[in-house]
């Protein structure tokens, strides 16, 4: 044994391999077999893709930010349950690339708030200027929004990355309707629109859930 | 998970305990040639490195460590698919968390549900309960201090666009409300003259001392033969329907504004109220509770 490990403390390349061994032995027992989980990988049966308005918001929700105060990830507590909604669980995160679970609960979290008796009116107000409706809030306000129009310009191709690499399941059919809609009722659509839209959807996959 | 999965798991985590055990007790050993030596032998600018063995303190912790993986491992899930002795998830934990909860305060809103809502607003727990509710599902709209906002009522001063009873408050809350008041400018003679002269005369309604002014008495006069039209909902008299959730106009409480500008536009573009419904979010006795509470509200205003 006599001072063994001087061939390691003397070379820098096996130092660093044998540390890069030692710290994966986590990451290998942790997260590797989640890529082959059928908790993981299967998505729920009541999921369903965005469609092309509520994509576009979700990019605008992570343009803005929005993620960075907000969490959507409700965690098995009776708290959270009671003030949010069902609990989240990993067959809803399936499609989402990549997914805005968020690290920071500065704002409520949004992972049910689709469910809530929210209108739409009150999303758009609030957007507009948090304090008008809620005048307690430190949220900034997003009023450029309701003028901005959606930039379409990428969205044929992102519904293909989504349906051809992540496996998400678009039909081609789905993808030309979309594109329709897109370039039909939705192409005047305001970044507005397409946030509230986003909003409205989350959690839509665990409604059953919802006493 | 599949026997591949969960047997690779237990091997890593195996195989990273033992490793750890065994890299402490080898290199808590000297040889007996360590051992007579003082140093190790390393030497840089005369300073020598002396050969101590690991403090007694650290080596326990260590071994501690390494006792509480094997006992957390036995108990908890951790072991592939093997759910430790105690059975214990993050889902039953929940599940005993709520159906604990539940079973408190259940009899407590099933003893408030036998009070009738004009009674149980008097309540000091109709306070904290209801206020709870209140602030958890209606302050984001009608505001924490239940005054209400631009377009969202204010619960505290009496008015009622759709009646103040318990019976209609319930009703309310369970079954949501769509008020709706159409575009009128057509109706009404489809000029901005014609908008602006019934907006000053809707004004005067409940500020009659505006008819003082001869602007206001002049638009009023063009403008009251084309009232009827509103008063299909807002009635003869101007006081509202409540039925239909026609607003009172005579009051001075508005809803959207009380500016020439504001009244103008709801009568150009009229307006869209809608209160969600809370059926199936909130259970009847909790709605009977959070009636109470709104009840409440507009109970202290009137003492």
């Amino acid at each position: 044994m006599a001072n063994r490990h001087a061939v390691i403390e003397k070379n820098v390349g096996l130092l660093i391999v044998l540390i890069l061994v030692a710290v994966s032995f986590g990451g290998l027992a942790e997260i590797v077999p989640l890529f082959w989980q059928k908790s993981t990988t299967e998505p729920m049966s009541t999921l369903r893709p965005y469609d092309a308005l509520e994509m576009a918001g979700r990019d605008i929700y992570i343009r803005e930010g929005c993620h960075v105060c907000h969490t959507q990830m409700v965690r098995p507590l009776r708290a959270e349950t009671e003030r949010f909604g069902p609990y989240s669980v990993a067959g809803e995160d399936v499609w989402e690339h990549p997914f805005l679970w968020g690290s920071k609960r500065t704002g409520p979290d949004l992972a049910r708030v689709g469910l809530r008796p929210i209108t739409e009116q009150w999303h758009r107000e609030h957007l507009r200027d948090p304090r008008a409706v809620v005048p307690e809030s430190n949220m900034p306000a997003y009023p450029w929004l309701q003028n901005t129009p959606v930039d379409w310009k990428h969205m044929e191709r992102k519904l293909s990355v989504f349906k051809d690499i992540f496996g998400v399941p678009y039909s081609e059919q789905d993808v030309v309707e979309q594109m329709e809609k897109v370039n039909g009722e939705w192409a005047d659509a305001s970044e507005e629109d397409a946030l509230v839209a986003y909003l409205l959807s989350l959690g839509q996959a665990r409604k059953e859930v919802r006493e | 998970m599949s026997d591949f999965w969960s047997g690779y798991i237990i091997f890593i985590v195996v195989l990273n305990l033992v490793g750890c055990a065994v890299l402490l007790f080898a290199n808590s050993r000297l040889s007996a040639e360590e051992a007579r030596q003082d140093t190790t032998g390393h030497k840089f600018d005369g300073i020598e490195e002396r050969n101590q063995p690991l403090p007694r303190w650290w080596l326990f912790l260590f071994i501690g460590t390494l006792v509480f993986a094997v006992g957390y491992l036995v108990l908890y899930p951790g072991l592939g698919r093997f759910g430790g002795l105690l059975n214990w998830t993050s889902v039953t934990q929940w599940e005993q968390e709520v159906a604990l909860v539940e079973k408190s305060s259940e009899p407590l809103f099933q003893e408030f549900a036998k009070v009738p809502v004009d009674e149980l607003a008097h309540y000091p727990e109709t306070r904290d309960v209801g206020g709870r509710l209140f602030a958890q599902n209606c302050a984001i709209c009608h505001g924490s201090d239940a005054r209400g906002a631009r377009g969202y009522p204010n619960l505290t001063d009496g008015d009622w666009l759709y009646g103040g009873s318990p019976d209609a408050i319930v009703q309310t809350i369970t079954s949501g409300r769509r008020g709706t008041m159409t575009p009128m400018a057509a109706a009404i003679g489809n000029s901005d003259e014609a908008v602006r002269d019934m907006a000053m005369y809707v004004q005067t309604l409940s500020r009659p001392d505006l008819k003082d002014k001869p602007e206001y008495r002049d638009a009023a006069e063009r403008a009251e033969p084309r009232f009827q039209v509103c008063a299909a909902c807002h009635g003869a008299d101007a006081t509202g329907n409540q039925m239909i959730g026609a607003p009172n106009l005579t009051d001075g409480i508005w809803l959207y504004g009380a500016r020439l500008e504001d009244i103008e536009t709801t009568i150009r573009e009229g307006r869209q109220g809608h209160m969600p419904a809370h059926e199936g979010v909130l259970t009847p006795e909790r709605i009977h509770v959070l009636a109470a509470y709104v009840y409440s509200l507009s109970m202290e205003t009137e003492e």
